[in-house]
């Protein structure tokens, strides 16, 4: 009786040992930092997807993770340097490849939001019509066109920046910028009458570009990344992430969005 | 009818397409360098801006961690704790490196039904103008209220709009603006905004005069950048916060300012617009004068390179026209006799060549003329050879002047004259032109104020009659001529009459 207790008790604990070697290292805490970005997160309410994301993340993991506030741009400069472990819903490019990794989440296209007034059909129309300024965030990186369009405005001084999108959207209704780029998280602002009732969608021609956990390499050796990718992965495999995406979208649009 | 134009010669393009080859590559390094030298000056005026944009963010993270220390104090004590924030701030022992920071205080919410407030319940120290009255409800002022909702709400740190400042004596009337961050009752969840906003107790506090705030600010503002601050995102006098440099009006760039930017910072939830502009000084210390050195050194050697290209064609076209000349003065020299200009024996000899085969196929005449001055040795001996050579030269002339352009006439030895005369009908046609050469010959001469009587003894070979080639007609005509000096001279023999 007393052998068979013992092997059921060192099955328990080899079993014990084993998921613990499979979930992220817990003899450390870790940093995480959300921006204010439309659906995403919103500072105002304290909540939004990356924040629902984020707390179902720590969860899973059982590690300590302190989450903060911070600039896009800081964001980017922290993860480079290794300052801060992660952040979410983040796009790569090939500079930003040499220093974070990714665990893919979702998937959304890029739009232009333009004025009326303008009479813009599409992204070269834009970029013909010399007196239009784009407004974007600081920092941020979008689909190739967009891009594109982005690094030719700025060379031609057209280009607006700003810390977050609040301040685009009161610069888009006072005609100080003519155009900027959204993407689907930013639909409810464009509810908003004044902005509704002045502006106008142009979509860019890429295929949806996809967004994930950003973690830091310097911060994380690989075998770590891979844990921590793995739980993302179960949450979409388990449905929590379309969970989450349902809480603030349509069902369909949310499906589209997480199933890429 | 066309006319044809002649072409330019190349040679002659040469110059000027050297000149536009090297004006065109000087133009294409000037636009480089000037290229290079705007995105250099762009380089460093984005580094300017994002220089700037970081250290007021790192300026008010700080201030943000002073006033979480302010949070946390009450996260362990009682809001209303006496001289709980004097001796926080003491503990701070705030120095220079805090200069921005007018005061820090508590703010408690008083949620009646009747009307809500939210009175100031400590504060120090007492550093500026923009200092929060005790017992001043807060809530009242729009300005300030807007962010205590959006600190309460999140939980976040919330900076107010622009706060005027009324000038006092010994302070400047510099704007502020206020920093909040919420007080929630301990151990109560705050997850949604129903909950942050049942349990807040109320608020901790730092006001900021702008001045004070960018004076404390690490690193140095870049020399030759303008910069504004404004808030929100309507830069204009009623919004601006600081300034420095040359002033910019609503924001944009100084006159004559190259380059200029705005940065829509959000700041704990706040929208500043920071408008920076480039000086001269700027202007000076960045940008580079590559360009201007480029297109006078490229113009001068495009000149420089034409006009020696010029140079070098038009030596080699000169060098070309002399040599010409000389070859075709050889040419005269070796065919024609130095002293009279006549053709020699040799160009003669050709000529005969050619008349006798044109004689030939036409069926027509040729005669030779052998002309022999007559006792011409005694002119060179009684007045020397210049006087003789002198005087030869004349009697060529008039021979020359007897003949039709189609003859020739030459000189074959000293006194010695050959005549040419093609085309005849027939043998004695010759002989009215050898007459007038005798009677031409026959006029006196005047050589240097000196009259000489000259005769000449002439003798006439005709082809194809007295000769069929140049040896045998010029056998006959001088057998003639021989004949001619024994019939006693000045007189002219036929070849074909004994």
């Amino acid at each position: 009786m007393s052998k068979r207790c013992l092997t059921t008790l060192l099955i328990v604990l080899a079993g014990l040992a084993t998921l613990n070697a499979a979930g992220p290292d817990r003899s450390r805490s870790y940093t995480l930092a959300l921006h204010d970005h439309g659906l995403l997160y919103s500072a105002a309410t304290n909540a939004g997807i990356d924040k629902d994301v984020a707390d179902e993340l720590i969860r899973r993991s059982g590690c300590k993770v302190t989450v903060s506030l911070m600039a896009r741009a800081r964001i980017w400069q922290l993860i480079e340097s290794g300052g801060l472990d992660f952040s979410l819903s983040g796009i790569t490019d090939a500079e930003r490849d040499k220093f974070a990794a990714f665990a893919w989440y979702f998937s959304d296209k890029f739009y232009l939001l333009v004025r009326k007034d303008t009479g813009i059909q599409n992204q070269a129309d834009f970029e013909k019509k010399g007196r239009l300024q784009l407004g974007v965030i600081r920092s941020f990186r979008y689909s190739e066109s967009a891009n594109r369009l982005v690094d030719r405005l700025q060379e031609a001084n057209r280009l607006s920046q700003a810390g977050g999108l609040e301040p685009l959207y009161q610069l888009l209704v006072q005609n100080q910028i003519q155009g900027m780029i959204i993407e689907p998280f930013d639909y409810p602002t464009l509810q908003e009458k004044e902005i509704r009732e002045i502006s106008t969608i142009v979509a860019f021609p890429d295929p949806p570009v996809p967004h994930g956990l950003i973690m830091s390499k310097k911060a994380l050796p690989a075998p770590e990344q891979e844990k921590w990718r793995s739980l993302i992965l179960d949450m979409r495999k388990d449905g929590t992430m379309l969970r989450i995406f349902e809480k603030y979208f349509k069902p369909d649009l949310a499906a589209a969005l997480v199933n890429f | 009818m066309t006319s044809e134009r002649n072409p330019i010669p190349v040679t002659r393009l040469l110059p000027w397409l050297v000149l536009v080859a090297m004006l065109a590559v000087t133009w294409g390094l000037w636009n480089h360098e000037r290229q290079v030298s705007r995105k250099e000056l762009h380089a460093q005026f984005e580094f300017a801006l994002r220089d700037t944009v970081s250290r007021i963010e790192q300026g008010e993270s700080a201030y943000e961690q002073m006033l979480r220390g302010l949070q946390a104090l009450f996260a362990t004590t009682d809001l209303t704790a006496r001289d709980a924030v004097r001796g926080y701030v003491e503990t701070l022992q705030l120095d220079a490196n805090s200069s921005g920071i007018q005061e820090l205080g508590v703010i408690r919410w008083v949620p009646t039904a009747r009307k809500p407030h939210a009175p100031v319940i400590q504060s120090v120290p007492d550093l500026g103008s923009h200092r929060e009255a005790p017992g001043r409800d807060a809530w009242t002022d729009p300005v300030r209220r807007r962010a205590m909702e959006k600190a309460r709400d999140s939980g976040l740190p919330a900076i107010s709009g622009k706060l005027g400042a009324a000038p006092a004596p010994g302070r400047d009337a510099a704007p502020g603006f206020v920093m909040y961050l919420p007080v929630y009752a301990r151990g109560r969840a705050l997850e949604n905004l129903d909950q942050r906003r049942a349990n807040l107790l109320g608020w901790v506090y730092a006001s900021f005069d702008m001045n004070g705030f960018m004076a404390s600010l690490y690193g140095k503002r870049a020399p030759g950048i303008s910069l504004s601050l404004f808030d929100d995102v309507s830069p204009g006098d009623a919004s601006l916060l600081f300034r420095a440099g040359t002033p910019a009006g609503d924001g944009a760039a100084p006159r004559g300012s190259a380059l200029s930017a705005k940065e829509y910072m959000v700041l704990s939830g706040h929208t500043w617009t920071l408008c920076l502009g480039t000086e001269e000084a700027f202007e000076a210390r960045f940008a580079r004068s590559n360009d201007r050195v480029i297109a006078v050194i490229g113009i001068c050697l495009s000149l420089s390179m034409a006009l020696l290209v010029w140079y070098m064609i038009a030596g080699r076209a000169h060098a070309l026209r002399l040599a010409d000349a000389m070859t075709e003065q050889l040419r005269h020299m070796a065919q024609h006799d130095p002293l009279t200009g006549l053709p020699n024996r040799a160009l003669f000899s050709d000529r005969v060549r050619q008349k006798l085969a044109d004689a030939s196929r036409r069926g027509s005449h040729v005669a030779m003329v052998f002309i022999d001055l007559d006792r011409f040795k005694q002119v060179n001996d009684s007045h020397g050879h210049a006087v003789g050579d002198l005087l030869l030269q004349q009697v060529a002339k008039r021979i020359s002047e007897s003949v039709r352009a189609s003859d020739t006439a030459g000189r074959i030895g000293g006194d010695e004259f050959v005549v040419l005369i093609g085309d005849l009908s027939d043998a004695d046609s010759a002989l009215p032109i050898a007459e007038k050469i005798k009677l031409s010959v026959a006029r006196p001469f005047r050589v240097n104020e000196l009259e000489f009587a000259v005769s000449c003894s002439m003798g006439i070979a005709v082809y194809p009659g007295d000769g069929s080639d140049e040896a045998t007609l010029t056998k006959s005509a001088d057998q003639a001529m021989y004949r001619a000096k024994e019939a006693g001279r000045n007189c002219m023999k036929q070849a074909a009459v004994p």
